[in-house]
Parts: structure tokens; C-alpha cells; sequence
């Protein structure tokens, strides 16, 4: 349960050999690629910063499939691996010349259809309009447009002085349809005006004649033999889909496949003729790796320890047993440890299920839980499902303590008496005090735990400050573990444990150490006495002020911190409140609607109550324990890989 | 007066009506579009324009009708927020007519002295024609700047523009015109604040319309100065006498030796901190103005003071939106449209 080894790779090699051992580096699953050029400053190497030939064929391919009404799907083929960008541009086009010329005729014939269909919707607004359309265009010192123009603007037609008059058919919400008259030489006055009020000119074509309803026939005829026509072309299109369908799949693949490749040239280095690529590998995948360029006599790879690069950090893969694997995914969601750091999934996945067993007890629920966690992890989320299964059994556990299954609090009784074991099932609401006391009482355990974790992470960081005098450090230890016993013994126990050489000792010598951490810790590191570490100017008068303000912040978080666990017993109550609550609803419905009842309400507390658990665990886990001893700096490790995506956003 | 009934309901409208304003993704996703009919289609899905735009047809919609269209739809949103709790009937909830009644009155300033007969009609938003007087209607007939002012007697623009001297072609200075107008705008504006509210509604509304005026007073100082070279008294001249950020610092701004050192003056006030590096002076303020008014809606109960920054915001958004519409009818490239958004 710690961090995974890793070795720094080098890859030095001829630029012909580029391409393939990027392709052997995605192949391996295990190469995290860093940037080449963050290196030394007077380093020779160069980045290599060219636009990928790729994108281009990929859109063209991708156009083309959508044209065809081509679904992209990954289709590997060996063919095109010596394909260049111009290679598959050369493809891509041979193939849009076929079908250029009949997706240009399809497209004509449906602007075509739209225009009709336009011109027959413009027509219907013009019902009422009984002269023949060509009479009326055919007059000789009258101009006539028909059209529509916004309804706002019709208020602004008085205010012109030209010489038109528009008469209106039919106004909708935003527009009025009709036509306008002038004289033929003023026409070109009055369009201008007209355009500049956005009246949209229908130009009735000229086969149209007759009144409204002959025009509306003559245009539905129109529209029908182009449809036909578009059907016609669409049918050879999809002749020509099924012809290459297969080849534009594969080729896009393959293009998608070297143009992810070539987008990893940005962190290839460039040393004068060979490139220069730098990663980190899992140290156990060394030999495998090293084998993948046995065969390339040119191709240079070189293992070197993880920090023998000053400038690179290790990425950290965390190394889990089977139990804590599924809890890795909250240390993630927090932040990685560092390379070599302290690695926290058992401790969350210990705490985390022992808190949510405390906090969702019921046997029957947590049966469900550990059943549905199960199917998640075959089915859908491998981590996610195995945490619910976890944190299920110790809710099975819990409510088998609390005698609760499905809300009923006394199905378990009888077993307990016939087993002998007077004091359980614990009845929750008989024994309040009892819950919400073993809850502060762990959350000081757990406070405690994640002290000596600091501590352990302060001595192998070799930070004395973190370590010994912090306030989570052996100092804050003693400190907070006095306070605790001492207010445990005086009130609770009534116990005068606080004498005056228990409070010297273990209060106030800690407090001192504490509020003096700084320019303790230095004493020890430096020899010397200073009043911060960086050496700043730092008066006694400021060193006093900043460090009783945060002396406060102190003792204010160890309450607060503390009395935070208080949640974990009142989640105890509340989910035995809200089972009350379905067993009261169920004794007030007619027996054959309590199954339902029973049902329903045991799934709504599950799903919201278990939600509400395991998000406060969460912050349990990140405010009150993860923040004592653990910082998530650390990088993640991302392999390198070529993924197939039918969108091409480039 | 407004102490009387609770206009929180309007706050929240506006709220509301915020979230419908479009984001940086939004634009992005317009601007990648090559055409007008896309773009026209896009706005007419959106919950912002969907009803503006729903009986047009993307295919023969005009571009400036369009952009007319989606100013409608601020100017509605508007009327509608003040109807909602008939705050319509306040005086101060009529800036925004005001403010139009002003444009229409320039832009036939502006037509007499270019000599364009029926220019100023086709350009009045037809949607305007319904709510202002008949007046700004019929004063697209006047063919004389002394005919203008005449017809707009009874308005308080007559007496500001009857004064004003006129040369012999009947025409007259439109900047003095402009200058006299928008300060009689501003200042009627403030007087409304300071009758009518009180407390942190009248400190808002005050700091805001000062800030408004200062950013306009910036935009044409740095124009004037950048543009056509005018010492800094022609530029406190032709500048509106209120200051948010106090006279000295602004007269300060017009001293700069030149536009390189006044931009880089502005970047060290109010209204030019944290803004991007471009020298488009619209842009510059605009993104830092954006900000500020984004963060006063958030944070303001007041109804006027809501309504005043949502009308400000709405503008932005809306130019943004014309920006890239007229950007893709030029086929202008999208990282270029995207450069010009105000978006910060």
C-alpha cells in the first residue's frame, strides 16, 4: 500500500523512426510522456513545433461519411500505415469526386423544393387575392411587388411622401403579407425604401399563373417531381455509401490514429538530427518495455532512476491491496500524494467504512447495498460498485449491532436473547447520549490517528517542524490528547486529573512548543535562532501577533474538528428517525398498501440517506483527517494512447 | 415612493431573465458557424430570441434586420420587467426610452446635416414606433434643423436645442447637440436618483450611472485623442462635466501626451484594471464594465439597480451577438470574431 516505482525512460533515435516508436511507446499502455524540452537552460534541445498534416484528410473523411450517411466506427486496417497526409488526402478526394457532382445535384434539387415550399407558404398568405398573378405583373406603367414586411414597420408607411400604396392580406404577430404598387418610374425609389424596411420580395415564378388556388396546384406539382428527383439521387448515394463505407471507416481510423500520434511531436525534443523523448514507465514494466525496440537497432532507450531528471517529477500510481483498491478514487477526487509521498487509501478505506457501517446501519438496507455495489462493479464501475459492496457489509454489520432491518428495529431481538447477549441490539433511541459520546469519542481517535500519520509523513520528509513541533505534530499530539483525557476524566469520569504538573507538562509546555514552532524547528535544522524560516524580517512584536492568531486558529479547529463527529451520531438518529417515519406512514395505510409503503420508503431513505452519509464521510475524511497530515501535489500517471472519436474538433 | 411596496419580485424576474443571456461558450459555438442562416437558427433555439426570432425565416432573413430583432428583444424584455410590478409608471424606469427618444433625435441631426432625405425613417427600429410619441415619428420630415426643433416643442429637447446657434445651410453643430442632450440625459437621471430613493438604492443607482458616464466620457476622450489628435481642452470640452472617478483623475486621463500613455493610464484605474491587452479601447472597458455590472446584479436587491445593470448587460450581449453575426457574413475568421467579444 504505497506509491508504485517508477524509472525515467530516455528516447533518443533517428527522426525517420519517430512516428513508430510513438506508436510502440501508445502501444505499451504504460509510457507517461513529459515534455522533453523542460530541461537544463542551455540545453540543445529544441521543440518540435510543426501543424499536423493530419487534421485536414480526418475533416475530409469525416465530411464525407456524413454526406453518405456513413457511421464512423473504429476500423483498423494494416493497409494505411505507410499512408502520408497527402496519401489520404489523395483518397479522400478521388472519392468526393464521385460524389460531388450528385450531392451538388441533390442539393440544388432541395433548394429547389425549398424555394416551392416557400413560395407555396408566401402563396397561402395571399389567399383572397383573386386576379390572375400575370395580369397583375404584366401591367405596363404599374410596378407590383408581393411579399411581407414587419409588422413594426408598418406604422412608418405614412410618414413617406412617395407615391405606393400597400395592400395588406393577412397579418400575423410579426409580419403582414401583401403587395405594393407604384408607378414604374418610381420603382426603384420605392424598392429601396421597401428593402430598407426588411420586406422580403416572394418572386413568384414564372410558370405561376391564374389566381391563388391555380399557382398553389401548379407549385405542388413542382415540388412532387423535384422530390422524386432527390429521391432518385439519393438512392445513388447510398450506392456509392455501401461502396466505400469500408474504406473511408478505415482510412479515417488510420488518420485519426497518426494524427493523434503526431499531436505527441509537442513534447518530442528535437537534438540535432534525433529526436528526444522523455517519460516514466512502472519500474516493473521495464523489461517488457525495453523489449518493444529489441528490433530497432537505431532507436536508443535509456532507464535511469525517477529522480535523475531535476526537472521532471514522477507521476504517482497508487498501489493498493484488493480491500482499499475501490477508495483510491477519493484520494484521486482529493489530489494525488507525491512520488515517493505517503499513500492514505487504507486509512480512508478503513475509516470510510467503518464510519458509513456506524452511520447507515440497517442489516436488510446494507444487504441491498453490498448486492447492488456488486452488480455496479461487474456491470458498469468497477471501483465505484466495489466501494458500495464495502461500505455495504459494514452497514450489515452495524444494523446487525442495531437489531435494525428495513426499519425493524426488534426482528432482531429474539436472536440476540436466545444467543445470550443482554446488551445488544443497541436501541438507538433509548441510549441518544450513549451514540453521540462513542461518536466525539472517535472522531478524537481518528483526529489522534491522523496526528501520528503527520508525524510519520514529518520525520520521513525530514520536516521537524511538521513533525515535532507543528500543531498536528508531536507537540499538537500531546496537546490535544491531554486536553481530551483531562476534560474526559474532570467531567465525565470525575476524575481531578488536571494537577499542576499534568498541566505544565502536557498543556503548556506543548503550547509553547507549538506557538514557537518556527524558530524551534530552525534551532534544530540550522543552529541558529531565527523568527521564520526564509529569513525575512520578522519583529518579536509580529512573530508574537501572527502566532497568537494562529494559536486561536488552533484550538478553534481541535473543537471544531472534534464536534464535528458529532454528525456521525446524528446520522445514526436521523436514519432510525426516517425509518420510524415509513413504519408510522405504513400503520396508517390498509394492509395491502404497507408493502408498497414498506418498499418505497426503504428505497428513499437508502437513496437519500446514503447519499448524505457518504458525502459527509467525505468531508470527514478531507476537512477533519486529510488536512492534518496529507497534501495531494502529486501528478497523475497518464499514459500515452491513440483513442478513436468520430468527432473530429480539431 | 418605492419605500411602499416591495419590488423584490422584480429583482428575482431579472435574475431570471439573466441566466438567458448568453455565455462565452454560447459565442463560441455562433461564431464557429459560417453562415447567417446557421447563425439565425441558432439564435432562434436559444430561450433568449426564440421568440423574436420564431415566425423569421433563416433562409431570407435580412442581416440588419436580424440584428434589429435581437435589439427588439432587449427593448421588450425591458418593457416587460417594468410592466411586471408596474414600475413603468416611475420615473426613472423611463430611461431607457429616454435614451431612445435621444438616438432618434441624433440620427435626424445627423440626416439633415449629411442631407439624406428619408435615411433617418429606415433606420428608426420599427419596433421604437409603438412606444415613443408620434413626435420622434413626424420629426422624419423635418428638413431643417429649425423645423426639428419646432416639432419637438412641448418636449423638454426644445428648450435645449432652441438655443443652439444654427449656421445658414439650416444645419447645427451635432456634437455641441449631443453633448447637450446626453447631459441633460445624465442629469436628469441623477436628480430622478436622488428624489425618488434613498439609502443603498440611491448609492448604487448614483455610482453606477456615474461609472456609465465616466466609461462613455473614457471611450471618446481616447478616440478624440487617438483618432484625430484633439488637445486635452477640445476633449474636456466636448466631454459630459460628471465624474465617477473625480474631475482631476479624469482631466488627468485627457492630459496624457498621447493614447499609448492615456490607455495606459486607464489600465491603472477602475475601469481598465484586469482588462485584456488589446488596444480597442471599446473592448478594454467594456470587458472590465461586464464584470463589475455582472457582480452588482449578483449581489443587488434593488429593483432599479437590477434593471439598470440587467439594460447594460443586455446591450453588451446583444453587440457581442452582432459583432459575430456581422463577423461571419465578412467571413471573418472565428479566433478573430472571438478577439472582439466582450466576455471577461
Amino acid at each position: 500500500m504505497a506509491i508504485e516505482k517508477m524509472a525515467l525512460v530516455n528516447i533518443i533515435g533517428r527522426f525517420e523512426d519517430l512516428d513508430r516508436v510513438l506508436e510502440k511507446c501508445c502501444e505499451s499502455g504504460c509510457f507517461h510522456m513529459e515534455p522533453a524540452f523542460k530541461n537544463e537552460q542551455n540545453s540543445e534541445v529544441r521543440l518540435l513545433n510543426e501543424k499536423n498534416p493530419y487534421g485536414v484528410p480526418m475533416k475530409a473523411f469525416s465530411s464525407l461519411a456524413s454526406e453518405m450517411d456513413i457511421e464512423l466506427t473504429e476500423s483498423p486496417d494494416d493497409r494505411y500505415i505507410n499512408y502520408s497526409a497527402e496519401d489520404f488526402m489523395q483518397l479522400a478526394d478521388s472519392m468526393d469526386d464521385e460524389i460531388e457532382e450528385k450531392s451538388r445535384l441533390k442539393k440544388d434539387a432541395a433548394r429547389e423544393v425549398s424555394e416551392l415550399e416557400g413560395a407555396v407558404l408566401q402563396i397561402d398568405h395571399l389567399k383572397g387575392l383573386n386576379s390572375d398573378f400575370q395580369k397583375i405583373f404584366s401591367l405596363k406603367h404599374t410596378a407590383c411587388r408581393v411579399g411581407r414586411l414587419p409588422a413594426d414597420n408598418l406604422a412608418k408607411l405614412q410618414y413617406y411622401d412617395q407615391t405606393f400604396f400597400f395592400v395588406p392580406f393577412e397579418t400575423t404577430r410579426d409580419f403582414c403579407w401583401g403587395m405594393y404598387f407604384c408607378a414604374d418610374g418610381d420603382k426603384e425609389l420605392v424598392d429601396s425604401i421597401f428593402r430598407s424596411m426588411f420586406f422580403e420580395r416572394i418572386r413568384i415564378p414564372d410558370y405561376v399563373s391564374g389566381n391563388t388556388d391555380e399557382a398553389l396546384a401548379k407549385l405542388g406539382r413542382s415540388i412532387d417531381e423535384k422530390k422524386a428527383e432527390i429521391e432518385r439521387l439519393e438512392k445513388d448515394i447510398s450506392e456509392l455509401a455501401k461502396k466505400h463505407s469500408d474504406v473511408i471507416k478505415k482510412a479515417y481510423t488510420a488518420a485519426k490514429k497518426k494524427f493523434d500520434i503526431f499531436e505527441l511531436h509537442r513534447k518530442v525534443g528535437a537534438v540535432k538530427e534525433k529526436f528526444y523523448i522523455k517519460g516514466f514507465i512502472p519500474k516493473k514494466k521495464e523489461e517488457s518495455f525495453k523489449k518493444l525496440f529489441e528490433d530497432s537497432s537505431e532507436v536508443e532507450v535509456v532507464l535511469l532512476p525517477p529522480d535523475a531528471d531535476a526537472y521532471c517529477t514522477p507521476p504517482s500510481v497508487l498501489k493498493n491491496s484488493w480491500f482499499t483498491r475501490p477508495f483510491g478514487m477519493l484520494v484521486e477526487m482529493y489530489g494525488l500524494p507525491k512520488y515517493g509521498g505517503f499513500n492514505p487509501t487504507a486509512f480512508v478505506a478503513l475509516t470510510y467504512t467503518l464510519l458509513f457501517g456506524i452511520m447507515f446501519g440497517d442489516l436488510g438496507q446494507g444487504l441491498l447495498l453490498f448486492l447492488g455495489g456488486f452488480f455496479v462493479s461487474k456491470k458498469l464501475d468497477k471501483r465505484a460498485g466495489g466501494m458500495v459492496s464495502r461500505v455495504g457489509l459494514s452497514s450489515m454489520v452495524f444494523g446487525t449491532l442495531y437489531g435494525s432491518f428495513f426499519g425493524y428495529e426488534e426482528l432482531l431481538d429474539p436472536v440476540f436473547e436466545s444467543i445470550g447477549i443482554g446488551f445488544l441490539p443497541l436501541k438507538v433511541f433509548k441510549q441518544t447520549s450513549f451514540i453521540l459520546i462513542t461518536a466525539v469519542g472517535i472522531g478524537i481517535a481518528m483526529i489522534l490517528i491522523s496526528m501520528i500519520l503527520n508525524i510519520y509523513v514529518g520525520f520521513k520528509e525530514g520536516n521537524i517542524e511538521k513533525a515535532v513541533f507543528g500543531s498536528n505534530g508531536i507537540a499538537g499530539l500531546v496537546l490535544y490528547a491531554s486536553v481530551c483525557v483531562g476534560v474526559v476524566c474532570t467531567m465525565l469520569l470525575k476524575i481531578k486529573v488536571m494537577s499542576a504538573p499534568f498541566v505544565i507538562l502536557l498543556i503548556v509546555i506543548p503550547v509553547i512548543c507549538v506557538f514557537c514552532r518556527v524558530p524551534f524547528a530552525a534551532a534544530v535544522k540550522y543552529k541558529q535562532w531565527r523568527l521564520s524560516e526564509d529569513e525575512e524580517d520578522m519583529t518579536v512584536g509580529n512573530f508574537i501577533v501572527e502566532n497568537f492568531f494562529e494559536m486561536f486558529e488552533y484550538a478553534l479547529s481541535y473543537v471544531s474538528n472534534t464536534m464535528s463527529f458529532l454528525r456521525v451520531g446524528g446520522f445514526v438518529l436521523s436514519h432510525a428517525g426516517m425509518m420510524m417515519v415509513v413504519m408510522t406512514l405504513m400503520d396508517m395505510v390498509s394492509t395491502a398498501g404497507k408493502p408498497a409503503v414498506l418498499v418505497i420508503g426503504n428505497l428513499f431513505v437508502m437513496a437519500m440517506e446514503g447519499m448524505i452519509v457518504a458525502i459527509q464521510i467525505i468531508r470527514l475524511e478531507f476537512y477533519e483527517m486529510f488536512s492534518r497530515f496529507y497534501e495531494g501535489d502529486g501528478k497523475a500517471f497518464e499514459p500515452i494512447a491513440v483513442s478513436f472519436d468520430s468527432r473530429t474538433d480539431i | 415612493m418605492l419605500e411602499g411596496y416591495s419590488t423584490n419580485a422584480t429583482s428575482a424576474k431579472i435574475r431570471a431573465k439573466y441566466a438567458q443571456l448568453f455565455t462565452i461558450d454560447n459565442y463560441r459555438e455562433l461564431a464557429a458557424l459560417r453562415t447567417i442562416p446557421e447563425a439565425c437558427e441558432y439564435l432562434a433555439r436559444s430561450s433568449r430570441f426564440s421568440g423574436v426570432l420564431a415566425e423569421v425565416d433563416p433562409n431570407t432573413v435580412h442581416r440588419g434586420y436580424l440584428e434589429e430583432l435581437l435589439m427588439k428583444e432587449n427593448f421588450e424584455t425591458y418593457i416587460r420587467l417594468c410592466r411586471f410590478q408596474g414600475l413603468d409608471k416611475e420615473p426613472f424606469f423611463s430611461f431607457l426610452i429616454k435614451r431612445n427618444e435621444i438616438e432618434c433625435i441624433l440620427s435626424v441631426i445627423n440626416r439633415i446635416n449629411s442631407s439624406l432625405e428619408t435615411a433617418y425613417l429606415s433606420d428608426m427600429p420599427g419596433y421604437l414606433v409603438r412606444y415613443l410619441d408620434d413626435r420622434y415619428t413626424e420629426i422624419s420630415t423635418a428638413q431643417t434643423f429649425e423645423e426639428l426643433v419646432e416639432k419637438l416643442r412641448g418636449t423638454a429637447y426644445y428648450k435645449l436645442l432652441r438655443k443652439l446657434p444654427v449656421r445658414e445651410d439650416g444645419k447645427a453643430d451635432y456634437t455641441e447637440c449631443e453633448l447637450r442632450l446626453r447631459t441633460q440625459y445624465y442629469q436628469d437621471m441623477l436628480e430622478q436618483v436622488e428624489k425618488h430613493y434613498s439609502g443603498s438604492t440611491e448609492a448604487e443607482l448614483r455610482d453606477l450611472i456615474l461609472k456609465d458616464i465616466d466609461c462613455r466620457n473614457i471611450i471618446n476622450a481616447y478616440r478624440m485623442k487617438a483618432y484625430f489628435g484633439y488637445p486635452p481642452e477640445v476633449i474636456k470640452k466636448q466631454s459630459l462635466q460628471f465624474y465617477g472617478i473625480g474631475k482631476k483623475a479624469m482631466e488627468r486621463l485627457y492630459e496624457a501626451e498621447d493614447a499609448a500613455e492615456m490607455m495606459e493610464m486607464i489600465n491603472r484605474t477602475v475601469y481598465g484594471k484586469g482588462s485584456p491587452d488589446t488596444d480597442n479601447i471599446e473592448l478594454e472597458i467594456n470587458s472590465v464594465k461586464i464584470r463589475r455590472l455582472r457582480s452588482q446584479l449578483a449581489s443587488s436587491t434593488n429593483a432599479p439597480v437590477a434593471m439598470f445593470t440587467f439594460v447594460q448587460l443586455c446591450d453588451i450581449d446583444v453587440s457581442n451577438l452582432i459583432r459575430i453575426i456581422e463577423g461571419i457574413r465578412y467571413g471573418v475568421e472565428t479566433a478573430v470574431i472571438e478577439s472582439q467579444l466582450v466576455t471577461l
